[in-house]
């Protein structure tokens, strides 16, 4: 699913590399819990997996596809048809309502509109029925949705026309505890549905026990430190 | 969903900002497409106020201020053309047509131009057109009187009332003839031009309301008061009743005179006699000239200049009114510069919104880049935002100019004889709004450049 090899990275301005990754794989429909603090390289890590930064040197591998012999409106096609992204916070359009920002997640992409089974908007919110938000909250505004609510949303935006990959930069930190654990067991339900593969990030080490395999970005990252 | 109903959604998510800048460029838009059309129908009713004459003959003073008192009105003619130069000059060769105008006095406030019935076959304005009847004739005798419509309109005469004229120019003009009531025979068609606010009588009418007595000074108004001044006002108001005992239109201050016995007046063609229209004036204030062949004309008007009996002035009206015109140039280039000068402050207002509320879209824009927006389309999602903005901005301008011109033009007209059209837009002012909404596209480019790099450098990570 995804193979990288030999990754270095360094900002413009910036001497010393922020990445250095000799190795990291990820197979298919595997959970990974990548545990990165703050200055570890994970935003740099998620800009080069989602393609928005150009590799510098070595390789990274996903879904067969070499990013590095892509161009970047390329780059930005492969991400808009198979990964789906959640942030940590207000990942929502507030001018959109719940379930066209759902639909958004199919917005640049003709391949995800067309694994859909039905119309974009039924899907949408069929998505939203199984992540638990019923059609009176899909009637609210976003802004209206308390922040787990908002997370369901996005988690249903990133898995519309079922992407294989999903990337989650800590989309919990917002939440309590309690739900904390409901919206992973959410995703893993949704992403067991899909086969989809997930990149949880998070410094959160008490989640690191849900997840299939633990990664640690300081002990991968040769740049770090 | 697509990329203009996205920055549609996005803009009225922030609509009290958009609104404000819409309303701004709305109202830079009208000011200048009001200005424009005010600008281009002053231009073309004062350029279409002669048309067909040669020459104008006065005595000499400047060119603008001869064309000003003898075609517009405006100002006096502080000198005449004595009468036997005027015939001299008619037997001249190649003369077509004269018209003989006399002014100086008025009524109520109106012009009243002394002339004969040439004036009604050979005077022409607009694209050559002559004067048409909206009602009646020609005079035919020294005791009739031919209106302009507006003159008609604004103090509600009818044909075969009676009115009297004053001496000299001015609303409460203190000295009356009123021993010289005149018969309203003619009402002209509206012209667009100081024709209708004309009252038009036989140059003899004019002499004889003078006297002799007069003639020497015919247009000192102070040496002419021989009487208090209320009770000339009072004279007059009696004639103004004794004209609505026969006619039955209300005129609120003599109401109780308007109602029921007499309607037969109203449009009733008025009989008479033909008379003498001339008389025997000694002066003229100037006088119009068409020629057979428009090769006389410089020929014509290099005499006159030096004419040996008085000095007199021969001014091509065509040539005069350019110049005329191109003073006021400046004038309408200025406020041409300041309507378009508030329209780029509009945009640059929008400009500002946009760039302002920017940083705190980066969110917005974060996450459409995180499902596969490529900056490209950040860029596009930015641009039409202004696009929609300026556009939205046009149209309700373009409505708010109708809405002002339908005000505006009832005013316009009364004050400054200016008649504004209610038609659709001219091809001038398409091309103006379409370099509005270019201007606005442009001006959409910055805030778009900004957000492509915001894009570029954000990527997927939020930074607010």
């Amino acid at each position: 699913m995804i193979e990288i090899n030999n990754l270095v990275f360094s900002w413009p301005k910036h001497p010393a590399p922020t990445l250095d990754i000799a190795e990291l794989t990820v197979s298919q429909g595997e959970r990974i819990f990548l545990h990165g603090p703050s200055g570890s390289g994970k935003s740099t890590l998620l800009g080069l997996l989602a393609g928005i930064n150009a590799i510098q040197a070595g390789d990274i591998k996903i879904l067969d596809t070499q990013m590095r012999q892509l161009s970047a409106a390329k780059r930005d096609q492969f991400r808009a048809d198979h990964i789906g992204t959640i942030f940590q916070n207000f990942n929502l359009l507030p001018f959109l309502d719940p379930i066209e920002n759902v639909m958004l997640g199919c917005q640049y992409s003709k391949m995800r509109k067309n694994k859909l089974t039905q119309s974009l908007q039924k899907s949408a919110i069929d998505l939203l029925e199984n992540l638990g938000i019923d059609h009176t909250l899909q009637a609210k505004s976003v802004s209206e949705l308390s922040i787990g609510q908002q997370q369901r949303v996005a988690a249903a935006r990133a898995f519309i026309g079922q992407p294989e990959l999903i990337i989650a930069d800590e989309p919990t930190s917002a939440l309590d505890a309690d739900s904390r654990e409901a919206f992973i067991e959410t995703l893993f339900n949704q992403a067991e549905k899909y086969q989809a593969t997930i990149l949880f990030v998070s410094h959160d080490h008490s989640l690191a026990q849900l997840f299939d395999r633990k990664v640690s970005l300081n002990e991968i990252n040769g740049a770090a430190q | 969903m697509n990329l203009a109903s996205l920055a549609f959604k996005s803009s009225w998510n922030r609509k009290s900002s958009v609104l404000l800048t819409l309303f701004t460029i709305a109202i830079s838009v009208m000011l200048l497409l009001s200005i424009e059309r005010v600008r281009q129908e002053a231009k073309s009713s004062f350029a279409n106020t002669i048309s067909g004459t040669d020459l104008i003959v006065g005595a000499r003073t400047g060119d603008i201020q001869l064309l000003l008192s003898s075609v517009f009105r405006i100002g006096h003619a502080n000198n005449a053309v004595k009468w036997q130069s005027y015939e001299y000059i008619k037997q001249q060769r190649g003369v077509a047509w004269t018209i003989p105008l006399s002014l100086g006095d008025s009524h109520k406030g109106h012009a009243v131009l002394g002339t004969d019935s040439s004036y009604f076959t050979h005077f022409r304005y607009g694209k050559k057109q002559m004067l048409a009847f909206e009602h009646g004739r020609a005079f035919h005798n020294g005791r009739e009187v031919v209106l302009g419509s507006d003159v008609a309109k604004k103090l509600n005469y009818h044909l075969g009332e009676q009115i009297v004229i004053s001496h000299g120019m001015g609303n409460t003009s203190f000295h009356h003839h009123d021993d010289n009531p005149m018969t309203i025979v003619g009402i002209l068609k509206p012209t667009g031009t100081p024709v209708d606010r004309t009252v038009h009588v036989p140059l003899i009418a004019i002499d004889e309301m003078h006297g002799s007595a007069h003639n020497a000074s015919p247009r000192m108004i102070g040496k002419a008061i021989n009487k208090p001044s209320n009770e000339a006002v009072h004279s007059h108001d009696e004639h103004k009743h004794h004209d609505h005992d026969h006619h039955s239109h209300d005129d609120h201050n003599h109401g109780e005179h308007s109602h029921g016995e007499h309607q037969h007046k109203t449009h009733q063609p008025v009989e008479s006699e033909p008379g003498d229209l001339i008389g025997k004036p000694k002066q003229i204030t100037a006088f119009l000239m068409g020629f057979d062949s428009p090769l006389y004309t410089l020929q014509v008007r290099r005499n006159i200049n030096q004419y040996q009996g008085e000095p007199l002035l021969a001014i091509m009206p065509g040539v005069t009114l350019r110049e005329l015109w191109g003073m006021l140039d400046i004038v309408e280039k200025i406020l041409l510069l300041f309507s378009v000068v508030v329209v780029i402050i509009s945009l640059l207002g929008m400009l500002t919104t946009l760039l302002a509320t920017l940083n705190q879209r980066r969110r917005e824009l974060a996450i459409l880049r995180s499902v596969g927006a490529r900056p490209w389309h950040i860029f596009s999602l930015l641009t039409s935002e202004a696009v929609i903005i300026t556009l939205l901005g046009c149209l309700l301008g373009t409505a708010l100019f109708f809405v002002a011109i339908l005000l505006a033009q009832p005013v316009l007209q009364a004050q400054f004889g200016i008649s504004l059209s209610l038609s659709m837009l001219s091809s001038y002012e398409v091309t103006l709004l379409g370099g509005i909404m270019l201007a606005g596209t442009v001006m959409g480019i910055f805030p778009a450049l900004r957000a492509y790099y915001y894009s570029l450098s954000d990527g997927m990570s939020i930074k607010v």
